[in-house]
């Protein structure tokens, strides 16, 4: 660490501007914090509450019936968003993307052609959740979308799928959306689901009392998809996407079957799992969450993260908290809930207050009592059994399993060394997309156990135009701390190096 | 530009040829702007994004990969994935799901992986 640690720009950085972010930044303002949230949408709300501020706003009979579709739980959010609008404490900025998080608190920033560092005392990690990656035969042709894409399209596009329209996979967010569009006067050709009636029988151990309103709420959404008359399957298996240059059919298995409809926009979903780039580049640990069948950052249970690095990078006044989607897939509610508790937990390490309250610990434990159920209810699907050999794996490489699967046989055997040979992982995504499945492949042809290994995260996590590198501002060199290089083999002499220069 | 003897499968054309139109509007355009893809006027709802626009003008792709040449279009909507790029005023691989729309904006469809260093729309 160097001697004159540079004046910190706010005492917190919250990092995404959803409902958990959005309820941290709030709470801590409140409390008299400067604090500088960074968001890549253009308005605060995250994915959930996107654009509500503007469909509010629109009287207009089509806007009127979008919010009606839409439901209150996205008006849930309007609340919130004007208390978070009302904070002068916070510096809010929107259209910006952070591509590194280093545990001193130093968070780099690009927005439009601008890039830069900024600096807490406290770093908030709120980016929230993804919807898990799902390789199936013909996921990278055009007309395939994911269920949240469609979602986002209403929300801000305002548009709606037309033409022959199929629906699969399993979750909440898919039945949902499913009503929603039923709702616009959009029929689906098909809803098929890949879980089972013994799934739900199985969840219903899991039912506690928060449980009951959301079972209530799912079967009014099969029981109005229904009577309109849309098709639905559950069992669902081996799905596949044709077409030349776009989707033109889908098939897949129920009960032993092969069938194939015409399709012009397959809509896939299977769950949403947390978003681990940049916990993962910042060093925290991870861990594998069973019952989500997904990586989450481990921490306490006011959203500490489990530093991995050696003590003199992770020693210091700044620690990385983790809050809502991002650490642990609860929904709207628990997101805010435990936004509120991480707030709490940075102002005591601020010296302000006595850390989190038993009221604020116990909504988060009340909003999440309803995940188990939801885990047995909707397993994974589509993602559940490793792709076959010419299924892509990498989008952004266009690597298939097969090509993973021979690399790892010959002797690429761990995510580094089969990143480094194959590409997988280094395109524009960053391995977003492909590296459970690697992972999951790597352990399969291995025949390791425990947590799945993941890529070792570098900064940029995500890509910076050169010009803008060009006008890097906001780093002081010397007050940084050192970057370490020990995953390269050939450094191991010298395993730090000072950060860029000027 | 990046061409190699397994492309392109799927020849690009700067032609904004409809693919199957997979969306359509809730409601006619009211504020609308105008940008241009490929050289061609295309109208955008005011404060909507690069990708929807793109979506909702049925292109049939915003890029073809630089691998194999297969067309691609946005997949996640929300900054993950990376298949919605697409050169913006002069500058290559910015992300259409997380740019809005601007009057006048210069979009184009990307054919493999764009020229690092010289703007191609001056
Ligand atoms: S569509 Fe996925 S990043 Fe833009």
């Amino acid at each position: 660490m160097s001697i004159n640690a540079p004046l910190p720009d706010a005492d917190v950085i919250i990092v995404g501007c959803g409902p958990s972010g959005m309820a941290a930044a709030v709470e801590l303002a409140e409390a008299g914090c400067s604090v500088i949230v960074l968001d890549m949408q253009p308005t605060p709300g995250g994915q959930i509450f996107r654009n509500l501020e503007a469909n509010l706003c629109d009287t207009s009979l089509a806007g009127q019936s979008l919010l009606a579709a839409l439901g209150p739980a996205y008006r849930a959010g309007a609340d919130l968003i004007q208390r978070f609008r009302a904070c002068s404490r916070i510096d809010y900025r929107p259209q910006t993307t952070v591509w590194e998080v280093r545990p001193d608190g130093t968070v780099g920033w690009l927005q439009g052609m601008n890039v830069g560092y900024v600096r807490g005392r406290q770093v908030l990690l709120a980016h929230g959740a993804m919807e898990r990656p799902v390789p199936f035969p013909g996921w990278t042709l055009p007309g395939v979308m994911t269920a949240g894409a469609v979602q986002t399209l209403l929300k801000a596009g305002h548009l709606k799928p037309s033409g022959r329209i199929v629906l699969a996979g399993t979750g909440p967010l898919l039945l949902l959306l499913a009503n929603q569009l039923h709702q616009l006067g959009v029929k689906p050709a098909l809803v098929g689901r890949t879980d089972r009636l013994s799934d739900s029988v199985r969840a219903m151990r899991h039912l506690r009392p928060g449980g009951l309103v959301l079972l209530v709420k799912g079967l009014g959404w099969l029981g109005r998809l229904k009577l309109a008359g849309v098709k639905s399957v559950t069992g669902l298996e081996n799905l596949a996407a044709d077409g030349a240059q776009s989707v033109e059919s889908v098939s897949f298995t129920v009960g032993g079957k092969r069938q194939t409809l015409p399709c012009d926009l397959l809509i896939v979903h299977d769950g949403i799992v947390p978003a681990i780039d940049i916990p993962n580049a910042a060093g925290l640990r991870l861990q594998w969450d069973g019952p989500n069948a997904s990586w989450r950052p481990a921490t306490t249970p006011d959203g500490l993260g489990a530093s991995t690095l050696p003590p003199e990078m992770s020693a210091g006044p700044c620690v990385l908290r983790v809050t809502g989607d991002a650490r642990k897939i609860g929904g709207a509610d628990a997101a805010m809930a435990h936004g509120r508790v991480a707030a709490q937990a940075i102002l005591a390490a601020l010296d302000h207050g006595a850390g989190p309250s038993a009221e604020a610990l116990r909504a988060v434990d009340k909003a999440l009592s309803v995940r188990p159920f939801l885990d047995a209810a909707f397993p994974p699907g589509l993602a559940q059994d490793l792709p076959d050999d010419d299924t892509i794996v990498c989008r952004c490489e266009e690597l298939t399993a097969g090509d993973l699967r021979a690399k790892i046989r010959s002797g690429f055997r761990n995510m580094d060394a089969l990143r480094g040979e194959t590409r997988c992982g280094m395109g524009p995504c960053q391995g977003r997309n492909c590296m459970v499945t690697a992972a999951r492949l790597l352990q399969d042809e291995t025949r390791a156990a425990g947590c799945l290994p993941t890529f070792r995260g570098r900064p940029p996590i995500r890509p910076i135009p050169l010009g803008a590198v060009a006008r890097l501002s906001g780093l002081a060199p010397r007050a940084t701390i050192r970057l370490t290089l020990e995953d390269k083999p050939e450094n191991a002499s010298e395993d730090t190096v000072d950060a860029p220069a000027e | 530009m990046n061409e190699s003897l397994t492309r392109p499968a799927f020849a690009y054309s700067s032609g904004l040829q409809p693919g199957p139109k997979m969306f359509s509007d809730l409601a006619p355009l009211t504020d609308a702007v105008t940008l241009s893809v490929d050289g061609q006027p295309v109208r955008a709802r005011a404060g909507e994004t690069v990708a929807a626009c793109l979506l909702r003008a049925g292109v049939p792709y915003n890029r073809l990969t630089p691998v194999s040449g297969a067309p691609r279009l946005p997949y996640c909507m929300i900054g993950h994935c990376f298949e919605c790029l697409v050169e913006i005023d002069g500058i290559g691989n910015r992300q259409a799901c997380l740019t809005l729309v601007r009057d006048g904006m210069k979009v184009r469809r990307q054919d493999g992986a764009p020229p690092a260093l010289e703007p191609s729309v001056p």
